[in-house]
């Protein structure tokens, strides 16, 4: 028999899978304890999922459903709450503006699922999106796209396991530290590592080779990547066929790491979110699916082609249908089979138009559904993104915790925390895993799945489901990869793993990211984007009191914002960390605080995504831009 | 040390000595969890219990220094604000500890008793009985030989079962553990010369079994106590930490912690949160500035408190009980044995 006082349960941070317990104490999470077993964390766990049990517990919590009467924030009934919610939305329906949905990658599969059937087919809409989804899904459905559905491929176990790993580094130790860790584990056992970035990050220190990129700069080395496979495999096979011409200026360091690349039995291909910044994700990940094709890699057992999505359940969420161009399973909105299948189990077709993004429906729409998310956070445009959340003729919110979303709410709907509810997440590798409650949500707060089910029912979308787990049987229904989930595997073992379909339609492309402005060598500097993601805005970190403490004291110190630049810029300019330092682009100019990191390359700025506010002006939209830095004078 | 008193129990009766010991306090063992896992909880029936197992990867510390330790209620009164200690004196039982937790919960009841006694520590430990279960095959990843904390425990444990065959042989460690036989009228009989000899060999033969394994903290302690050790392996060993704080968590002897308010209805309560050294913001202060703002310095100072000559002096010990959980647990390669052999050889590998 099995008896514990604690709850396995999946990391609620990274997307990269681990396991472990939470415990809870007289009501309240109070503890974590590692698993020995779980495949993927192996009695490990990084800081934040030492801290898993933090926010719950000692963030602010949403006990009560509430409603914006005479400007202020009233507790009502949750019969009046979900009444003035569908009512809200309907009216602004009634007025003839769009209403939208927002799911999140902070959300269960089934949280998620629900919001897209909610948008899809008790709203009619197709104005569905996660804020993050556009750091991930270019880039995943470029790679399915260039292998022809074969890839992602691979899991984090795999990488440990590599000869030759090739990262497109954002900073995987602060990011992933699971992943950093099989990494790291790759090349204690002897493999070479080749890290391509603009920053010299802690995997950069151990890479056999470092690639230095200009930020947007990830393509070419791809490109350049492909030409020296190409040519490695043409010197093996060449017997009477005629040599190829050699890779015109190819840099050396690119060569020899692509030819370690094609000769490797076993070899990984991992992509952190932030090599997406200043390119097109989905044009980078059709090539990084050529490159492994190229060499032999794709879909070759043990190797990995693998993008890594940002937050939690970001994968999950856009499998689940969450964005606007897709339905559920990530099919296409014209797939009639897709359509049919899920009008059956809806009882009612899903309205199949494209919709707008996230960024693009704020300021669009008049009415908004948002599900654990606080949007202007995670979106590139905070201010403005803030601003058209204001303007918002209703806006109802289902959260476990206070946001400045919530208090801008006109109903909020409180749910359950990862610690309190059921369900399901999948990892950035596939792996679909159960999220267990480890006490009850505080107050009156519900699971989200039973709201967003209890909201469509009141939208006329027929929504009968007892548990999370009724839910999660309707997606593995409509989800063709998700039909085979092994139940077993997931009450009793570490969950089940979603295969990717070669025989999946790829999705057409839609929206483009816009090509960045690359530099004209005029500029002395390139001001760039640290990072897609500010954790410090995460409420499961922003409200545990020991994983805030970095975020909060950056904060404080610098409420400005600042820059950062390597020493050896920072001494030619003669500026100090502290000092000001004015940086003027073709759209603006800055003055902020310059901070030195170690690890930059020289020539290079960098904003913390967190003060990409501060640098608007001179970004202007921009994610790289070339700017001239100067000391103020005085 | 040769046992002073041994007793011994047959095995078929064990689940009844189990239930007695349940009746008087919470008792707590390692169980089997999800998928196999192997952890410290409270049982609730005698069946559960390990007894032939890969010790817990999370210790029983937690139960006298849990990761969230509510310490202090605070209330506004009407006088202002009224304090109110929590004390927590209840009645525990922690059964089939391994020798490296005994030496471990040791450790730590001498760092709470010492210069400002801990109250708090010190109530809950009055109040908990440790049930020591000697080990005679040595785990994969253990060195406890190397610090002196096993296989069998010399002390610290109120009683050290050993599995003799069909008995097992309980050792008293201390006057609770004596009086806990004496309450158990007909369960045990003094055990005879050739059970105490067979309990000897168990441990001679464990020995001999765990002498492959090798942490030299004597040579380490040299270096790291007379400054031999260069920045530059510091700096080297950084980049193979991830900075997880998981060595702190489950190392038997960490006890660092952090002081928190959480709103609790109309008042708060002042808690004790578990902290690791390996943070960033473990040593910021206030103004902004932070003495081992590089990972380096962070990495130095543990080891520098774990085998020093300064803390052996103090604490009677190394900081490190050779339970290997840190080898297990860590997101990098900075384990002490690893950084213990980097240290002395003046060598990182990675």
């Amino acid at each position: 028999m099995t008896v514990v006082d604690a709850v396995l349960t999946a990391c609620p941070f990274c997307p990269c899978g681990c396991g472990l317990y939470l415990q809870c104490d007289d009501g309240k999470p109070s503890g974590v304890a590692p698993s020995r077993h779980h495949p993927i964390s192996q009695s490990r766990l990084c800081a934040r999922g030492w801290g898993a049990h933090e926010a719950p517990a000692w963030g602010e919590r949403l006990t009560e459903p509430l409603v914006r009467r005479a400007g202020g924030l009233t507790p009502v009934s949750w019969g009046e709450a979900l009444d003035a919610a569908v009512s809200g939305l309907n009216d602004v329906r009634a007025t003839g503006k769009a209403v939208g949905v927002l799911g999140s990658a902070r959300a269960t599969n089934e949280e998620n699922y629900l919001a897209a059937r909610l948008a899809r087919g008790g709203l009619g809409t197709g104005d569905l999106d996660s804020c993050l989804r556009g750091t991930y899904l270019p880039l995943a459905r470029g790679i399915s796209r260039g292998s022809g559905g074969r890839a992602p491929q691979g899991s984090l176990v795999e990488i440990e396991e590599s000869e030759v790993v090739i990262l497109f580094d954002g900073d995987l130790a602060r990011s992933h530290p699971r992943a950093a860790f099989a990494v790291m584990q790759a090349v204690a056992r002897g493999a070479r590592l080749v890290t391509v970035s603009c920053l010299r990050t802690q995997l950069a220190r151990l890479a056999a080779t470092h690639v230095r990129v200009a930020p947007g700069g990830q393509q070419e080395v791809v490109a350049g990547l492909i030409a020296s496979v190409v040519e490695a495999v043409a010197a093996e096979s060449m017997t009477e066929r005629r040599a190829p011409e050699p890779a015109a200026e190819m840099a050396e360091d690119v060569k020899e790491a692509g030819r370690w690349y094609a000769q490797a039995e076993r070899a990984s291909l991992l992509v952190a979110p932030e090599a997406a910044v200043g390119n097109s994700g989905e044009a980078l990940g059709f090539a990084l699916a050529s490159l492994s094709q190229a060499a032999g890699h794709l879909g070759r057992a043990g190797s990995v082609v693998l993008p890594l999505p940002v937050r939690w359940n970001l994968r999950g969420a856009c499998e689940m249908g969450v964005g606007p161009d897709v339905l559920p399973g990530l099919r296409p909105l014209d797939d009639q089979a897709a359509l049919d299948r899920l009008a059956r189990a809806w009882g009612r077709p899903p309205a199949s138009p494209v919709g707008r993004d996230a960024a693009a429906m704020l300021g669009a729409v008049g009415g908004l559904l948002v599900v654990a998310e606080d949007p202007p956070s995670p979106l590139r445009h905070e201010r403005a993104a803030r601003e058209a959340m204001s303007q918002l003729d209703c806006l109802v919110v289902l959260d476990a915790f206070m946001t400045p979303t919530v208090r801008a709410a006109h109903v909020v709907l409180p749910i359950a925390s990862h610690a309190e509810c059921e369900g399901t997440c999948t990892s950035a590798d596939g792996r679909v895993q159960r999220v267990r409650p480890c006490a009850s949500p505080p107050g009156s707060a519900r699971p989200g799945w039973l709201v967003l089910a209890e909201l469509s029912a009141r939208l006329d979308l027929p929504s009968q489901f007892g548990s999370a787990g009724e839910v999660l049987a309707e997606i593995c229904h409509v989800i063709p990869a998700y039909q085979g989930l092994d139940h077993r595997a997931l009450d009793h073992g570490w969950g089940a793993v979603v295969a990717p379909k070669s025989d999946a339609r790829p999705v057409e492309s839609f929206p483009q990211v816009a090509g960045a402005q690359r530099a004209a060598g005029d500029g002395s500097y390139l001001l760039t984007l640290d990072g897609v993601f500010d954790w410090g805005s995460d409420p499961l970190v922003a409200l545990a009191p020991t994983l805030s403490r970095d975020f909060v004291s950056k904060r404080k110190l610098f409420a400005g914002g600042f820059l950062e630049m390597c020493s050896e810029d920072a001494e030619a300019l003669g500026v100090r960390p502290g000092w000001p330092l004015r940086v003027k682009s073709r759209h603006g100019e800055a003055t902020l605080p310059v901070m030195v990191r170690r690890e930059l390359e020289p020539g290079l700025l960098l904003v913390p995504f967190a003060f990409r506010e501060q640098a608007e002006g001179v970004l202007g939209g921009d994610d790289v831009v070339a700017v001239q830095a100067t000391r103020p004078a005085g | 040390m040769e046992p002073v008193t041994a007793q011994v129990l047959a095995k078929d009766r064990v689940g009844e000595w189990i239930e007695r010991l349940m009746a008087e306090a919470e008792v707590i063992a390692p169980v089997l969890a999800h998928g196999g896992d192997e952890v410290f909880a409270p049982i609730r029936s005698p069946g559960e219990v390990l007894w032939e197992f890969t010790n817990p990867v999370h210790p029983p510390k937690r139960f006298l220094l849990p990761q969230t330790d509510p310490v202090v209620a605070i209330r506004r009164g009407d006088n202002g604000y009224e304090l109110e200690a929590i004390v927590d004196e209840r009645r525990r039982v922690l059964l089939n500890v391994r020798s490296c937790d005994v030496a471990g919960l040791a450790f730590l009841q001498h760092v709470h008793a010492a210069d400002l006694p801990d109250r708090s520590y010190l109530e809950r430990a009055a109040a908990t009985t440790i049930v020591c279960l000697s080990c005679p095959d040595p785990c994969p990843l253990g060195f406890c030989i190397c610090s002196g904390a096993g296989p069998f425990a010399r002390e610290g444990y109120d009683l050290q079962l050993s599995d003799i065959g069909d008995l097992l042989l309980a050792e008293i460690g201390s006057e609770r553990g004596g009086e806990l036989l004496a309450a158990t009228d007909g369960f045990f009989r003094p055990a005879t010369l050739a059970e105490m000899a067979q309990r000897q060999q168990l441990e001679e033969k464990a020995k001999q079994l765990l002498s492959e394994q090798t942490c030299h903290f004597a040579s380490a302690m040299r270096r790291v106590s007379t400054g031999r050790v260069a920045e530059d392996l510091w700096r080297k060993m950084s980049d193979w930490c991830l900075e997880c704080g998981a060595c702190n968590f489950v190392c038997p002897t960490c006890f660092c912690f952090s002081v928190k308010d959480r709103h609790n209805g109309d008042g708060w309560l002042r808690c004790r949160t578990w902290d690791s050294c390996q943070y960033p913001a473990f040593t910021l202060e206030a103004s902004g500035h932070n003495p081992r703002e590089e990972r380096r310095d962070r990495i130095k100072r543990r080891f520098f408190h774990k085998v020093s000559a300064q803390y052996y002096q103090r604490d009677g010990m190394v900081g490190c009980v050779g339970c290997g959980r840190c080898v297990e647990v860590c997101l990098g390669t900075t384990d002490m044995p690893a950084v213990v052999a980097a240290i002395r050889k003046g060598e990182w590998h990675g």
